[in-house]
């Protein structure tokens, strides 16, 4: 049994946990609740030696640990999938999975490849992975890198496993994999700590359920004397509203874009499509599926082999991301907001502030008006209630979903004509997906902008689009057009979407 | 009710002042190393009789000066992540310009100077060029184009001097105005137009943005390809502008001019703050940099110290002054642990 008593964590400016008590048993399967920011994961790095400065006292098993590293956690018995992907691009899955214990190959000074991989493979299999454990992990997916933090936290078979938003990348199918190896994991007795703000995969998974709020505990019940409305309410002080947000009406005869047999060897398969102003496009896949490739390279990050490109029924060749958004008016929220949507070290306000600079300066003095960015940057925060401490809080501080919110954020503020947004709520609480949605509607609504959404979260796909296109291995299978949105006809879209994955 | 966003621009103008939206200009990094010069600076002044005389303090400022001016060169290209190794090679060449031209071709001053700066910005267009269209590490890529220019300008020169510089061409490396020589009013320029630059236009934010994160920098929109080939030409022209002061304050083009600017280059820079990570330089830090980096020099000439022991001293600076931050982290966990006991 892991017992957390009275702990406190006080950051600059924040403090992040106050006076929590929890405890946790093994054989159970213990979900850890709380808006962005909440701190969760702050209680999770405390438990596993990466904070190893805080008040209170973590107890495991009648000892009390006093760990200084998560090496110290390891040998504890006490493993963690982190919130962002930790891999190491230019070493391979087997590498990657088998980092913390790779001296175990090692014979003579030199390491064991064949005896590395295949016991890295064993875990491969058992997240199903389909990969070589000789591959380099750089260039894969983020939801391939989260499999593979996922294999190497069960690598360490350790007692205690502490899952920070491990599925916040993966679609229902992986995520089912998943769950069905964490309840063998809970059959085998292990103590494990689940993060997710995803409702549905809680009630699928969990037996227990904590909440905390602003760094207090709140409550802690078991999952059967729970409901959906009632969790949200400890969660955020408050009732979701998530309704049906009515139709859209786009300009069906204004073609903003349209892409024509566009081809790019292992990415792009000779796809084709339209997309119209005040309109918000859906593309719906598993991972791994082409959507972020081709996206990639509609903004010009990458050069298509062969196929025609119009924006506004101009033929365009779009090379960076800069000419696309310059020339075009097109933007691209990314996936991966560390890699790519964020300049951690520097503040929100900055971050934000990246995309507008060339509309507030002075012409002149060439100097940036610090005023015209706060009237831009500051409601932005306010409306996306990205929780910091002042504007100039750096981005690094931030807990994971409040990134997300800046990486969001940044392109909220472009005003862009086209936006594509890659999976947008990655890691973001119930209640601020309801904003970022509100707003991705209000876009599209009342604004005449077109967006391209790319989600594999299918409930927000369902309630955003109105026309879904379905990817599998870079192929188009097939386009669901006229939806309505209904969350009546959810079950039978769902059902046709299936269909035409095979 | 105010929302929170109304209540945040309040506070900004409330308080009137606010702390830089990037790290940028008077950063936390700083007071660790303009408060050292300030000491050094009196230490000296208490200790020596003939540190504070307006001979020295002359010499002192104009190789304060020449110091920086060869940190630039190294400080723009490690602002945007990356660097040059090539700076004391492109002075090198740009002296030897100057030279073959006043000299050999005995042509106008004007046309030296042109010249000479030119070459250095098209030295670092090609660093800049090579660096971005072959996505080729600037280690190498500096690396090697620092042969490739040290090698021309033994190739110009035959590695002999040309010391028949006219004596009007040696009026800004020797005159003062005001009391302090022009050089020394030439940095001051400089480093003022450089925080104007990095701390309030488009441009100089996009070249930090540019070191901070070049992924998220160009998926944002800015062309990080011609952040990187500008920052390399800045750093050919700071490079060669050194060079072509440096004719007009010796009096001569000697083709061992740069050989030894790219330690002297990163020394000063990584002491005035410049974050080795990409997205971070300073003004002041520069100058407090290029102050102790003078002090220590001229500071053991003056205590009569064992001169060659210099560059133990610098070395043991730079370390300083890249472990602060970590100085002080440890600092906090030591404290954290005696108060949990
Ligand atoms: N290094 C830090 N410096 C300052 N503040 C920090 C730091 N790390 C976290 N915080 C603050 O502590 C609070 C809790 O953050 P934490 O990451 O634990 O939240 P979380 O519940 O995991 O949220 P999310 O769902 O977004 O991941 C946040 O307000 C965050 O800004
Ligand atoms: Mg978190």
């Amino acid at each position: 049994m892991l017992i957390l008593k009275n702990i406190t964590k006080t950051f600059p400016g924040t403090k992040a946990l106050d006076d929590v008590c929890l405890s946790f048993q093994n054989g159970e399967i213990h979900a850890l609740l709380g808006e962005n920011g909440a701190g969760k994961s702050t209680l999770i790095n405390i438990i596993c030696g990466i904070y190893p400065n805080y008040e209170g006292t973590v107890i495991l098993d009648d000892k009390v640990l006093k760990l200084r590293s998560y090496q110290d956690a390891l040998e504890t018995g006490i493993s963690i999938v982190n919130q962002e992907i930790q891999t190491i691009p230019d070493s391979t899955v087997a590498e990657n999975i088998m980092l913390d214990k790779l001296e175990r190959f090692q014979k003579w000074g030199r390491l064991n490849w064949k005896e590395l991989n295949n016991k890295a493979l064993e875990y491969i299999k058992m997240v199903h992975l389909d990969l070589e454990p000789g591959v380099k992990v750089g260039p894969l997916s983020t939801a391939q890198k989260q499999l593979i933090q996922i294999a190497k936290a069960l690598a360490s078979e350790t007692p205690v496993l502490l899952l920070d938003e491990p599925t916040s990348a993966l679609t229902e199918h992986e995520t089912a994999t998943l769950f069905t190896l964490l309840r063998e994991l809970r059959e085998k007795g292990k103590n494990l700590i689940f993060v997710s703000h995803k409702l549905d995969e809680i009630f699928a998974l969990c037996d227990k359920v904590s909440v905390i709020r602003d760094g207090r505990w709140i409550g802690t019940d078991k999952i059967q004397n729970l409901d959906r409305e009632g969790i949200i309410k400890m969660m955020i002080g408050r009732e979701t509203s998530d309704e049906y947000l009515g139709v859209l009406e786009p300009d069906r005869d204004t073609v903003v874009l349209e892409v024509k047999d566009l081809f790019l060897k292992n990415k792009v398969n000779h796809t084709s499509f339209q997309l119209k102003k005040g309109e918000i496009l859906g593309f719906y896949g598993l991972v791994g599926s082409g959507r972020t490739e081709l996206a990639k390279v509609l903004i010009g990050e990458d050069r298509y082999q062969s196929g025609e490109v119009f924006v506004n029924g101009e033929k365009v060749i779009i090379r960076s991301m800069s000419e696309a958004l310059k020339k075009y008016g097109i933007g691209y929220v990314s996936e991966n907001r560390k890699e790519e949507g964020l300049i951690l070290d520097f503040s929100v306000e900055t971050n934000i502030g990246l995309t507008i600079w060339d509309k507030i300066r002075g012409k002149i003095s060439r100097k940036i008006s610090r005023t015209k960015e706060d009237k831009i940057v500051l409601p932005l925060i306010d409306r996306l209630k990205i929780k910091i401490a002042s504007p100039q809080q750096e981005v690094s501080s931030l807990s994971g979903g409040n990134q997300q919110k800046v990486s969001i954020g940044k392109w909220l503020a472009a005003d862009c004509d086209i936006l594509i947004v890659d999976e947008p709520t990655i890691g973001v609480d119930i209640g601020a997906k309801e904003y970022i949605h509100d707003l991705i509607w209000d876009l599209a609504k009342n604004k005449g902008k077109s967006i391209i959404l790319i989600s594999s979260d299918l409930p927000e796909m369902l309630k955003l689009s109105r026309r879904i296109m379905v990817f599998q291995n870079q192929n188009i299978m097939g386009t669901l057009d006229d939806l309505t949105g209904e969350p009546k006809n959810n079950d039978e879209v769902s059902l046709k979407i299936g269909g035409l994955m095979i | 009710m105010k929302n929170a966003g109304e209540a945040a621009l309040e506070k900004v103008e409330l308080s009137g002042k606010r702390s830089t939206p990037i790290k940028s200009m008077l950063g936390r990094r700083e007071t660790g190393i303009v408060v050292p010069a300030l000491l050094l600076f009196v230490f000296f002044s208490l200790f020596s009789d003939s540190f504070l005389t307006q001979y020295n303090m002359f010499n002192i400022s104009r190789n304060l000066s020449f110091y920086i001016f060869i940190a630039l060169g190294q400080a723009v290209v490690i602002a945007i992540g990356g660097m040059n190794l090539s700076v004391g090679a492109i002075g090198g060449l740009s002296t030897i310009a100057v030279g073959h031209i006043l000299v050999n071709m005995g042509l106008p001053g004007s046309v030296a100077i042109t010249v000479g700066l030119l070459t250095g910005i098209t030295a670092g267009f090609l660093n800049g060029i090579i660096i971005t269209k072959l996505k080729l590490n600037p280690f190498i890529v500096t690396l090697s184009t620092s042969f490739l220019f040290t090698g021309l300008v033994y190739g110009i020169s035959k590695g002999y001097p040309y010391t028949d510089i006219p004596k009007s061409f040696t009026y800004v490396g020797r005159k003062s105005f005001l009391g302090f020589p022009i050089v020394f009013w030439m940095l001051i320029i400089i480093l003022f137009a450089l925080y104007y630059l990095y701390r309030h236009t488009v441009l100089g934010r996009r070249l930090l943005a540019t070191g901070g994160n070049e992924n998220a920098a160009r998926l944002s929109g800015i062309n990080t390809d011609r952040m990187i080939i500008l920052a390399n030409v800045l750093s050919g022209f700071f490079a060669s502008m050194t060079g072509v002061l440096y004719v007009s304050r010796m009096g001569s083009a000697q083709p061992a001019t740069g050989q030894n600017w790219m330690v002297t280059s990163f020394a000063v820079a990584i002491i005035g703050g410049t974050s080795l990570d990409g997205g971070i330089i300073s003004s002041i830090g520069l100058f407090a940099g290029g102050v102790i980096m003078v002090l220590i020099k001229n500071g053991l000439i003056l205590m009569e110290a064992n001169v060659y022991f210099e560059q133990a001293f610098l070395g043991m600076i730079i370390l300083f002054t890249v472990s602060l931050d970590s100085i002080k982290d440890l600092l906090k966990v030591l404290k954290n642990r005696n108060s949990e006991d």
